[in-house]
């Protein structure tokens, strides 16, 4: 199927829906009979600060429209009922925060196999730790749910690869919360590049902010209402500390992986795919950098990570602090170097995301690049549970994407390039760093 | 370069940074500090605790990359220890931590780089602490990543004399490494009445995808709980993907068709998703009915694999 029939698929259904009273209904013609139910059951595992965003409550669900919050997008859809009917968290004080916004009488669950094992459930948002992503979303795959999983994807290689076998060995439809490609800014870049407007790119530099250092915090008892236990679930076990918990794990190596696979896991997104490299991999990696010399973190508190890929030739850097662009101030972002010119693309995750008025006012002329037009990255999730095709993060492009952050993280940590296999998946010559592709799981919790 | 006793002041220095350069020039110390770093990880400064640590980590890693060491040399100039000789001193001093005269937190270290940089070698003194009821985790999680038969072994040694409650860990270990050899104790567990014992063998019986002779006893699928039962179901479709990536379709089929005809839509798109694999007019066979299924995912499902069937594979 095309990106042309699937765009206008996809307007048909939108404009269909539009049509309708109250709740928009697809017609039983557009797809074969019987016509699919009308609204959209999902499940919540990780009801923390960013999976608090994506709970569909019982109030909203007679709204006409119910437009997903900062998942970019034109917004111009109207969207089809959903409500979220299970929730899961293995904090019990988020577990109570979440029903009450939810309303209504959603099922509660500490255990995810319990919610998973709820056969109501279309599909499910995982915003659980990093460490947990590609565990639940494999898991989730086999109990026949279809999966929204924040980023990055997975914490190894091997997580990722088996991430995307269960994707495919259960025919789900699984999208990556790399929300930057569905953004009209997004959007604008990569349509002006890949129509060759900067040339042929030669070199795209990502700048980011330094990672934070974090204080001593002694170790403690975890607080009531915590399942320390399942929070470390498939992790090595390190004793409870508040600093090293919710939110703040992801500056810790064996949790998270600091900005590179944070925030990484946006801008890299966003230039893997204008470089159409979805399906591929660099064949180095050389990290340089410095570590904090105290406190509690150990992700780098400055790297450059250079990145050749080959066939085409071109080089990615993620610098922190590196070089901010010239052309649009942001925190973040990437400069894409093309022989003829050079384009900046601030962001790349939220509404925040920019990039140059040349490249919004650009226009495809006939015959030309016509990159993927998403209607926003909850929109185009659920349009594939419907439609069953990839969605625009789907999750190989995802694991290639967390794989650049994991082996930037490998060559800071051995302090030395890597000669990356793309197809086999595999360092070249460098048995350590083989063996850190993968971690076996702690306890009941294995791929 | 500073001396020993110097570099372990500076360990222990009370300026971060100079704790920093320290560390990062740990590498280049003998491996014989190696006992005196991991002391430190017990300081009752975190900073040094820290600095201690991270010393550690690049003695390691200056020794986790295989090298010829006779080009090394060459290209050197020099003859002193290549690195393949330092490579086994590291190794060795951290095996002298794994006495029961340390503390746990620095055996816990040592089992943990000795999973990066071990070798067969070092896997008898490894599987020794296996029995330890503290450890064991630990001593599955290093035994998985260290490559080669005598680990497999050694996880074989570790299921045999483990209790029952982590007769799964270590099941799952052997799962993960595919080891063959353990086939036949993953079908041994299937038949405990224990279903986590049993659904383990069941699971790591799935990865290895070994070939089944004589009397196969499947776990009792109506005694298992729910998510067992997912895990049955998906175990059967792994042990029969692996024998179609095995050359032996004819063990395959019968699963796969069993698995067709479930009544839950991801169970049917699972099989005809896998039938689609083999590419084959019978398999095309038995997806056609599902073309008009009342399910439009399954519908859709066996629609876009008919289609990938009938497109010539790509180069």
């Amino acid at each position: 199927m095309t990106i042309q029939t699937k765009t206008s698929r996809r307007k048909f259904l939108a404009q269909a829906g539009a049509t309708s009273l109250g709740f928009t209904i697809v017609p039983s013609s557009v797809l074969a009979s019987p016509a699919p139910s009308d609204r959209l059951n999902f499940g919540h595992i990780g009801i923390g600060g960013r999976g608090r965003r994506f709970l569909r409550p019982l109030a909203q669900l007679d709204e006409p429209a119910v437009q997903w919050q900062n998942l970019g997008g034109p917004g111009d859809r109207v969207l089809r009922p959903a409500l979220s009917v299970a929730l899961c968290d293995i904090d019990a004080s988020r577990l109570d925060l979440a029903a009450t916004a939810v309303g209504g009488r959603p099922r509660l669950y500490k255990d995810f196999r319990r919610l998973l094992e709820q056969r109501d459930i279309d599909a499910v948002f995982i915003a659980a730790p990093d460490h947990w992503h590609a565990l639940m979303t494999i898991m989730a795959c086999q109990a026949g749910k279809d999966v929204y999983v924040e980023k990055p994807a997975s914490k190894t290689v091997e997580e990722g690869r088996a991430m995307v076998t269960a994707t495919e060995r259960y025919g789900r439809v699984v999208q990556v919360g790399s929300q930057g490609r569905s953004q009209e800014t997004a959007y604008s870049a990569c349509k002006y590049i890949q129509n060759g407007q900067i040339g042929r790119v030669r070199e795209v530099k990502c700048w980011h902010y330094e990672n934070p250092r974090g204080d001593w915090t002694p170790d403690s008892d975890p607080p009531d209402g915590l399942d320390y236990d399942r929070w470390i679930g498939p992790a090595r076990h390190v004793p409870y500390n508040e600093t090293r918990t919710h939110g703040r794990f992801r500056w810790m190596l064996d949790f998270g992986g600091g900005q590179i696979r944070d925030r990484g896991a946006h801008v890299m997104s966003i230039a893997q795919w204008i470089m159409d490299a979805d399906y591929t991999g660099p064949v180095s990696v050389e990290t340089t950098g410095e570590p904090h010399h105290d406190g509690m973190y150990d992700t780098p508190q400055e790297m450059t990570v250079t990145y050749e890929f080959k066939d085409p030739d071109w080089t990615l850097i993620w610098a922190q602090p590196g070089e901010p662009s010239t052309e649009i101030e942001a925190r973040y972002g990437a400069v894409y170097h093309g022989d003829s010119d050079r384009l900046t693309v601030t962001y790349g995750d939220r509404h925040t995301t920019d990039t140059e008025q040349k490249a919004k006012d650009y226009k495809i002329p006939h015959g030309g690049v016509e990159p993927y037009h998403s209607p926003g990255h909850g929109e185009d999730f659920e349009d594939c549970i419907r439609s069953r095709e990839k969605p625009i993060m789907h999750i190989e492009s995802a694991h290639r994407v967390a794989t650049l952050c994991i082996l930037g993280n490998i060559s800071f940590r051995l302090r030395r390039k890597l000669e990356w296999d793309p197809v086999n998946e595999r360092v070249k010559n460098d048995e350590e760093a083989n063996r850190l592709l993968s971690r076996p799981g702690r306890g009941p919790w294995h791929l | 370069m500073p001396t020993t006793e110097e570099f372990l002041a500076e360990i222990q220095s009370d300026d971060e940074d100079v704790r920093y350069a320290a560390w990062s020039i740990a590498e280049q110390m003998d491996p014989a500090v190696i006992p005196a770093l991991s002391e430190l990880l017990l300081a009752d400064e975190p900073g040094v605790r820290k600095a201690a640590a991270e010393a550690l980590n690049n003695i390691v890693h200056s020794v986790g990359k295989e090298v010829d060491a006779l080009a090394l040399r060459a290209a050197a100039g020099r003859a002193e220890a290549s690195e393949s000789d330092k490579r086994q001193a590291v190794v060795k001093e951290l095996l002298s931590l794994l006495g029961s005269e340390r503390q746990e937190a620095e055996r816990v270290m040592a089992l943990r780089q000795l999973s990066l940089i071990a070798t067969v070698d070092a896997v008898p003194a490894i599987a020794e602490l296996a029995p330890d009821r503290n450890l064991r985790e630990e001593v599955v999680f290093c035994l998985e990543r260290i490559p080669g038969k005598t680990s497999e072994d050694a996880l074989l040694g570790a299921l045999a004399n483990a209790d029952d409650d982590f007769k799964p860990r270590v099941l799952a270990a052997l799962g993960h490494r595919q080891a063959e050899e353990a086939m036949s104790a993953c079908l041994e567990a299937m038949k405990s009445p224990d279903a986590t014992l049993a659904m383990a063998g069941m699971k790591a019986a799935a990865r290895i995808g070994g070939r089944v002779g004589g009397e196969l006893r499947l776990p009792d699928y109506d005694a298992l709980s729910e998510w067992h039962k997912t895990e049955f179901t998906d175990s059967l479709l792994r042990y029969a993907d692996a024998q179609v990536e095995k050359g032996n379709p004819n063990g395959a089929w019968p699963i796969y068709r069993q698995v067709l005809e479930r009544e839950e839509e991801h169970w049917q798109c699972a099989a005809i998703v896998a039938i689609a694999k083999i590419g084959t007019a019978e398999a095309a066979a038995a997806i056609f009915p599902k073309l008009r299924s009342d399910d439009s995912t399954v519908r859709i499902t066996a629609q876009k694999t008919w289609e990938r069937m009938s497109k010539p594979s790509e180069a």
